[in-house]
């Protein structure tokens, strides 16, 4: 590792968080053990191809870019009925077995270099509370940066026969000069028969830094759902996650991303088939323009268990510019001859005939463009079943193709 | 190790070491590959010097490049042991006077031969494997009429002494350099026979040019080079057979194939290959097209322990149009990661990948694609479609296609699909009286046409009793 920020990281700031949150010990050991394993963690993965590495994470500079200590933002939680929807302190005041049980179960806190960062630093937390059997709709996580970098973490535990929809945004307020960090983990565990839906829409500056993990268990029938639209930060590096490990469980992650200037996304959406009768359905469509880059990897494994598994998925990118970059490299890995999977992917531009043929019927040549580019995200946005994420997805698209 | 390869490293090989030793004194036996040996392999075919240095440079690169061992679910290399890899060399000169009739063949050879039911002539010519027979049977009538047109077949290693300037140029230079990867760099360092390919301007070869057991008649078959230049509109198919009488003991196989296609020249370079179960096949096949020329590349993989090999074209000139069509077959123990790439570096460059692998007995097959789109290749289009059937579920299959775009005005498409035999396309035939192994056989021969409608019939017919006998478990 080129860079490191745990040269200047000490205990002491670890154990200032913790106390500031109030956290029982054992969550202390578990940041402790974070720090200490930053020595010999690796920088996550990134899309790589023979003989070429998309992302080098290794060459930010960590050290300049986190203040441990400075953590100001701003949090709007917005709770359902019979959902609670808690701070990291109320959270642990109230439901703190609930939290020493799945903290950490789904996403190794020590996955890799950010994450572990991650689990040291985190300061901004949110538990999500499904007891058994209620159904929630439109609980809202609103998270504010004003600092120069962020850790945040979201813990979503969902009954048996529960259901939720999360929506959580992360922005960035106040200006802070100079480059920021954002970092994001959620863990989302979904019951027998449990579904959780969970939406995000990341505008955050384009000075910002963008590292977030997102994975989901589900149990038996249970689901976990996906929206993930990423249209801000200078850089972003994620990864949606979902493990089916009981029968008849179900995930679907949708995609839909905008790059515009010198934006570099690097995208991944892996799905572990691991049980009987699952079903995947990944969904991704992004834009770029100027000289955005996207790197998208997406990954439907299915192991050896995973009998009658169906799984699909499709990438499609848009470039509206030549100096714009996209790579893409669906990955099918398949240990069970039970399956049906499919996986496609298209690289294309604006068709020149729908262009003409807007033009033709007197649409001036930009706004027929424009038109074909929103036209573009129809079929993502379908997908979206939160009516709030879909429309403000769409309402961003809108603004950025008239920039 | 087998009782072969001991009798091998008793006897021919240290006789002959020590042979040299004498020669050159500097010359010492040991295992790994050493500069001497290159010397002793160049001196063998008294080659010129400028072939002993690109030689040499290519074993420097050898020695300082790692072994690939970081691409995401890549075949297990362990086994390959470059130390040993010296002694694998020498007693493949051997087998010249090794395997001199049929009878001395292994078993599993034979039987296969017999099983296919290749032609008694073949069969002949394989015995001869000793290299009496050479192709010149199979091949004389036509080779007078193609030589009347200035075209040139002939052995590698010939072609370095008779065209010396052609293969000067284009050998290892611009399309497959060593420095391309490590099996690359230790086939140019230690690569022996092959076949050498030239089509002169304006000139049809109507005929595909063979090479079946040519090869094997130069021995060292393991790291043969194949150069094929198709000046300027010109045409002409090339089919490599490398069935099983390309046996060898020994565990590595590590050929290059460089390919050079004119403007408005068409080449289809086609190739059955059924390697035995203990090679490792680490190929590296290459070809760059120029305007408006045609490359065009139908494989099938069946045989070999592991296999890492994808043809890759460089489209250079406007365009230029490349078609891949590759099959892959992997039974029981085997790891067949193939696939294909393609460079398009010129405006109106096309590509056509179409794929299928069929797994089986806990075979893994592995397509592992990557299409590159420079800035400035507008309008190049290209389509990938994979398909993937399994047997059952000890076998895997996976699809790793990379797709590297830099122009905007592109029209890329990536398919992949994976499925199981369908029960009721078997229970269909069954119920009009088929038994359920000729089903899946029909059901196989139908997902596969793609590919042996391509090739001449005789190695469609070949390709599909390979398939045959695979699913009989009858082979190998």
């Amino acid at each position: 590792m080129s860079t490191q920020v745990h040269a200047n990281l000490t205990e002491e700031q670890v154990a200032q968080i913790s106390a500031d949150l109030d956290e029982p010990d054992w969550l202390l050991d578990v940041r402790k053990e974070a720090l200490a394993a930053l020595e010999d963690l690796d920088m996550p993965d990134v899309i790589q191809t023979p003989g070429r590495t998309w992302t080098n994470l290794d060459a930010l500079d960590y050290e300049s870019l986190v203040d441990p200590l400075e953590y100001a933002q701003e949090k709007d939680r917005v709770d359902a009925e019979g959902v609670d929807v808690l701070s990291w302190s109320e959270a642990l005041d109230e439901h703190e077995e609930l939290i020493r049980e799945h903290f950490g179960s789904v996403v190794d806190p020590q996955r890799d270099y950010l994450t572990a960062l991650s689990t040291a630093l985190f300061s901004a937390g949110t538990v999500v509370y499904v007891p058994e059997g209620v159904d929630a709709e439109d609980v809202k996580i609103r998270t504010r940066m004003n600092s120069q970098s962020l850790f945040n973490y979201t813990l979503v535990v969902a009954e048996e026969s529960s259901s939720v929809t999360i929506l959580e945004r992360q922005t960035t307020g106040d200006d802070v000069s100079g480059d920021r960090y954002y970092s994001g983990v959620v863990e989302a565990v979904a019951g027998e028969n449990a579904y959780v839906q969970y939406g995000s829409l990341q505008t955050l500056s384009e000075e910002t830094y963008n590292y977030q993990v997102k994975r989901g268990h589900a149990d038996t029938y249970g689901t976990v759902n996906w929206i993930e639209g990423n249209m801000g930060s200078r850089l972003t590096k994620t990864s949606v996650e979902s493990r089916l490990l009981g029968d008849s469980s179900e995930s679907k992650i949708v995609g839909a991303f905008f790059g515009h200037e010198d934006q570099h996304f690097d995208l991944g959406s892996r799905v572990w088939h691991e049980a009987e009768h699952t079903t995947a359905d990944l969904v991704t469509r992004g834009v770029l323009d100027d000289e955005a880059r996207s790197v998208y990897e997406g990954v439907q494994d299915v192991g050896r268990e995973a009998w009658d598994t169906s799984s699909y998925q499709r990438e499609n990118t848009l470039m509206l510019s030549d100096e714009s970059e996209a790579d893409a490299s669906p990955k099918l890995i398949i240990n069970n001859h039970d399956t049906e999977a499919s996986h496609s992917a298209t690289v294309g531009q604006v068709d020149e005939q729908d262009l003409f043929y807007m033009t033709s019927r007197g649409v001036d040549p930009e706004s027929a463009k424009n038109m074909l580019v929103e036209g573009f995200f129809v079929p993502v946005l379908e997908e979206v079943e939160v009516d709030e994420l879909r429309e403000d997805l769409d309402d961003l698209i809108y603004e950025r193709l008239r920039e | 190790m087998s009782s072969d390869q001991d009798h091998l490293k008793e006897t021919d090989t240290e006789a002959r070491f020590e042979f040299k030793k004498e020669e050159n004194s500097a010359f010492e036996t040991e295992k790994g590959l050493t500069e001497e040996t290159v010397r002793v392999i160049s001196e063998d075919k008294d080659e010129p010097e400028w072939m002993l240095e690109r030689r040499l440079r290519a074993l420097e690169q050898f020695q300082e490049m790692p072994m690939p061992t970081d691409w995401p679910g890549q075949p297990d290399l362990s086994e390959v042991d470059i130390g040993n890899i010296v002694p694998y060399i020498r007693p493949d000169i051997e087998t010249r006077g090794g395997a001199e009739s049929w009878e001395d063949l292994p078993e599993e050879i034979q039987d296969t031969f017999d099983k296919l039911g290749i032609p008694e002539a073949e069969k002949n010519a394989l015995s001869g494997v000793g290299a009496q027979y050479e192709s010149e049977i199979v091949y004389q009538n036509m080779q007078e009429r193609w030589e009347e047109k200035g075209v040139i077949f002939c052995d590698m290693d010939k072609a370095v002494q008779e065209h010396e300037e052609l293969v000067r140029e284009h050998f290892m230079t611009k399309c497959v350099p060593p420095s391309d990867n490590k099996f690359a760099a230790l086939h140019g360092a230690v690569w022996s026979g092959g076949s050498f390919v030239y089509v002169p301007e304006d000139t049809t070869v109507e005929m595909p040019v063979q090479a079946y057991f040519r090869m094997n008649s130069e021995g060292m078959g393991q790291f043969e080079h194949t150069l094929i230049i198709a000046e300027d509109n010109s045409e002409v198919h090339y089919i490599e057979g490398c069935s099983a009488p390309k046996y060898s003991e020994f565990n590595l196989h590590s050929g290059g194939v460089e390919v050079f296609v004119g403007e408005d020249a068409h080449v289809q370079y086609s190739t059955v290959q059924n390697w035995s179960k203990n090679t490792y096949n680490l190929n590296t096949k290459r070809a760059i097209c120029e305007a408006d020329g045609t490359m065009e590349w139908v494989s099938g993989s069946m045989g070999s322990k592991a296999t890492m090999l994808y043809p890759s074209t460089v489209l250079k000139g406007p365009g230029a149009t490349d078609n891949h069509i590759t099959i892959a077959f992997a039974g029981e123990g085997q790891d067949i990661d193939t696939g294909a790439k393609v460079y398009h570096n010129a405006p109106e460059t096309k590509s056509t990948i179409e794929s299928k692998s069929i797994s089986k007995d806990g075979g893994r097959t592995n397509y592992r694609g990557l299409v590159h789109i420079a800035d400035g290749a507008e309008n190049a289009s290209t389509s990938v479609e994979c398909d993937a059937l399994m047997f059952d579920n000890e076998s895997t299959s996976d699809t790793m296609p990379y797709m590297e775009i830099q122009e905007n005005k592109v029209d890329v498409a990536h398919e992949a699909t994976v499925g199981k035999i369908g029960d009721e396309d078997v229970f269909y035939l069954q119920s009009r009286g088929l038994d359920d192994d000729d089903a899946k056989q029909m059901i196989v021969a139908g997902f596969i046409e793609p590919i042996t409608e391509e090739l001449p019939i005789e190695y469609a017919v070949e390709l599909n009793r390979l398939i045959e006998l695979e699913m009989e478990g009858s082979l190998g």
